[in-house]
């Protein structure tokens, strides 16, 4: 009886393009819009896993190896199983439905997805979320 | 094991408690729209047959975890599960989103 469709809940995508990729919820729209009658929301999610990084990697090497590639979109709940994990990272202000009405505004809050990410993933924290989902 | 057999009371007390259900109360019936009703935080209580497949069992359990729902294995498959609902139809699952005159949700919810 909890509603935790939320924002910040981390969600694997089951299909499409990204299926099996892990996201997290930026915006929900449990009712829907007009344009689309169901219940969906925003993710923002990881196109390219960061890379295993050891000890012996130079930090060139190291810079290389933690990169990671986002992709933002909306996704139907059909298509997302919800997990018990969730990421705080602070997307309100650049991940929007209006980022993606055009390609240079959507390349663009990709990027700035893309170094809240990175930045988050050389901390240490969310380790489960930087992991590849194997199946 | 604590709760060993089931026995013949408590398993005609579900059947009669999910009557009641079905003649005063909001339910619905099927894989698809009991997640449905865990998403929108619609359902109560959630009722597995015994023969659900185990991934998809799995899969509702803890969509209920996260949801904070109780759900209930019912002591029979998918055909008894349908009888007890008064279908003809078998149900894998069912979800209650309002039980009406019924205590199936006070009473039931402890049981995993």
């Amino acid at each position: 009886m909890v509603k935790f469709l939320k924002p910040n809940k981390a969600v694997i995508i089951l299909q499409g393009r990204y299926a099996g990729r892990k996201a997290v919820i930026v915006k929900s729209f449990d009712d829907g819009t007009r344009d689309r009658a169901y219940g969906h929301c925003l993710v923002a999610g990881i196109k390219k896993y960061p890379s295993k990084v050891i000890k012996k990697d130079s930090a060139k090497k190291t810079a290389k190896k933690s990169r990671v590639k986002c992709f933002i979109k909306l996704v139907n709940y059909q298509h997302l199983m919800p997990t018990r994990y969730t990421l705080d990272v602070d997307l309100k202000d650049v991940v929007t439905v209006d980022a993606l009405q055009s390609k240079e505004k959507k390349v663009g809050a990709a990027k700035e997805t893309k170094a809240r990410f990175e930045e988050r993933f050389k901390t240490g924290k969310n380790r489960w979320f930087f992991t590849k989902l194997r199946f | 094991m604590v709760a060993a057999k089931k026995t013949k009371k408590t398993h005609e007390s579900i059947n009669s408690r999910l009557a009641l259900v079905m003649k005063s109360g909001r339910y619905t019936l099927g894989y698809k729209t009991v997640l449905k009703s865990l998403r929108n935080s619609k359902g109560k209580l959630v009722i597995i047959a015994n023969n659900c497949p185990p991934l998809r069992k799995s899969e509702i359990e803890y969509y209920a975890m996260l949801a904070k729902v109780g759900v209930h294995h019912y002591n029979g498959n998918n055909v008894d599960l349908g009888t007890a609902c008064g279908k003809y139809f078998r149900v894998c699952c069912l979800s209650i989103m309002d039980p009406g005159d019924s205590d199936i949700i006070k009473s039931m919810p402890g049981d995993h």
